[in-house]
């Protein structure tokens, strides 16, 4: 029932699939948080007009299903491209952009949105006293920020771009329907010749499983370690 | 590629798509249904004494949580009927929304329980004691005391959990339904793709929408649920 000879044998193809699958989410992580940590100050600030923009993408993201996010990105994006190329007078050839950029373009901004609404209740979870203290020692607004207050925001932030990062690893497996041979769309790839179903997924399965847990253990030692930076705040 | 986009053509795809929105519904009610039962299960048995319950619980949370949905489809939908077969059960008869429905009870019961436990816990202590001081007895005093307060302080992560399952609710079509994103790739198919972004878009403003009013029945049911009552959080 259990074919054992197409488990051995697809096993190294699936392992060379993880890398893709970290690759898009690390990569969508580091653009998207970096983001979401601009989106988070600007509606903090209330920086008239752009505030607003931001607040109006957030909800648009966090109410779109990311599978259609990234049909979105994947069939509107290369008219883009090509229509910037042209306007710069070159003729861009769409096949040689991977489709891996479409899906980490419609991953990040995703995680843009959902880790602004994080670093946005993480630094309101500061206390003010801290910002007041770094001015009355003479610091800079962006002195006080980048020293003071964003350590103890990260501190708080932790525990939730932890569950959104496991989030983001969970929504790589959909790149699949853009083309991307990242986990999932490798083993529907091997199981389809002889239907193989069944040991392809329960594979795939464990798979994502270790990711999760070691990921899940990465961010606990982190928070851990910027425990050290909570001391004396959020005392809102 | 000399393709242009109509987008003036967005709102006319609209009420076509919206043709599905019924069956979208039925998955998302029954899913949760189940969803929020089969969390309660779990929640029951992460908070007893049996320590074996506890770590079942525990384990089924995390495995849950670690599983991509699509993965849990394919493995249902494709794998399980396989299984099934081998030991003699035939399970061709059984709906492909069933699967789908399925699929969503189990992803999304993990959310629901963490929240029904954290809830829970976070109702205080006192209360528990009051009520049994006054001579009411535990089952009682779960459902006249904790229940209405643990409610009270879940509802913004139940209406943060309906919206997700709302969402994951698209998936339906990786197996063939014709929900909403079903319809529309059923739509974007039928004009060779050449209005699939057009369509594409105007699906996703349909989820925006009713994902933006979901979100503001959510806030005021709890504004009206926890109107007069006082928190009593630990």
């Amino acid at each position: 029932m259990i074919n054992f000879g197409f488990i051995v044998q697809s096993v190294p193809a699936l392992i060379k699939a993880i890398p893709v699958t970290l690759l898009m989410a690390f990569a969508a992580a580091a653009a998207g948080w970096l983001l979401g940590l601009g989106i988070a100050l600007i509606r903090k600030n209330k920086v008239p007009v752009i505030s607003q923009i931001c607040a109006v993408f957030v909800s648009f993201m966090r109410g779109v299903p990311m599978i259609i996010l990234l049909y979105i990105s994947y069939y509107a994006l290369p008219v883009v491209v090509y229509n910037y190329g042209m306007s710069i007078g070159r003729e861009i050839d769409l096949n040689a952009i991977p489709a891996v950029l479409y899906a980490v373009l419609a991953l990040m901004l995703d995680q843009a949105a959902y880790s602004s609404e994080i670093f946005r209740s993480a630094l309101s979870a500061v206390d003010e006293g801290q910002m007041e203290a770094c001015y009355s020692v003479g610091m800079t607004k962006s002195q006080a920020l980048i020293r003071i207050v964003l350590p103890q925001a990260m501190a708080i932030a932790v525990p939730n771009l932890s569950g959104l990062f496991l989030g983001l690893v969970k929504g790589t497996s959909l790149a699949y329907y853009v083309g991307v041979y990242e986990i999932t769309a490798t083993a529907n790839l091997l199981a389809m010749p002889a239907l193989n179903f069944i040991e392809a997924y329960v594979m795939t399965t464990i798979i994502y499983e270790i990711i999760s847990f070691i990921f899940n253990k990465l961010f606990r030692g982190c928070e851990n370690r910027l425990k050290r930076f909570r001391a004396g705040a959020s005392a809102a | 590629m000399g393709h242009t986009y109509d987008f003036a053509s967005i709102p006319g795809y609209i009420p076509k798509i919206m043709q599905a929105f019924p069956l979208t519904i039925e998955i998302l009610l029954l899913s949760l249904l189940f969803g929020l039962a089969l969390a309660a299960l779990v929640t029951i048995g992460s908070l007893g004494r049996n320590k074996v319950l506890n770590a079942v619980s525990k384990g089924y949370i995390s495995f849950m949580r670690g599983i991509p949905t699509l993965v849990l489809i394919f493995l249902l939908y494709l794998g399980l009927p396989q299984i099934m077969q081998g030991i003699g059960v035939d399970m061709s008869g059984i709906s492909k929304t069933a699967y789908i429905i399925a699929c969503l009870s189990l992803s999304s019961s993990a959310n629901f329980a963490e929240m029904m436990r954290a809830s829970y816990l976070a109702v205080d202590k006192g209360q528990r004691e009051a009520a049994y001081s006054v001579g009411m007895k535990g089952f009682t005093a779960f459902r006249r005391i904790i229940f209405p307060q643990a409610f009270g302080i879940a509802i913004p992560a139940l209406g943060n959990n309906i919206i997700m399952l709302f969402k994951e609710t698209s998936l339906a079509f990786t197996v063939g339904v014709i929900d909403i994103l079903g319809k529309a790739r059923a739509m974007s198919a039928a004009s060779y793709g050449t209005n699939r972004l057009e369509v594409y878009i105007a699906t996703g403003l349909i989820f925006w929408a009713i994902c933006f009013i979901l979100e503001k029945l959510s806030k005021s049911f709890e504004k009206a649920y926890t109107k007069g009552r006082k928190k009593a959080t630990s």
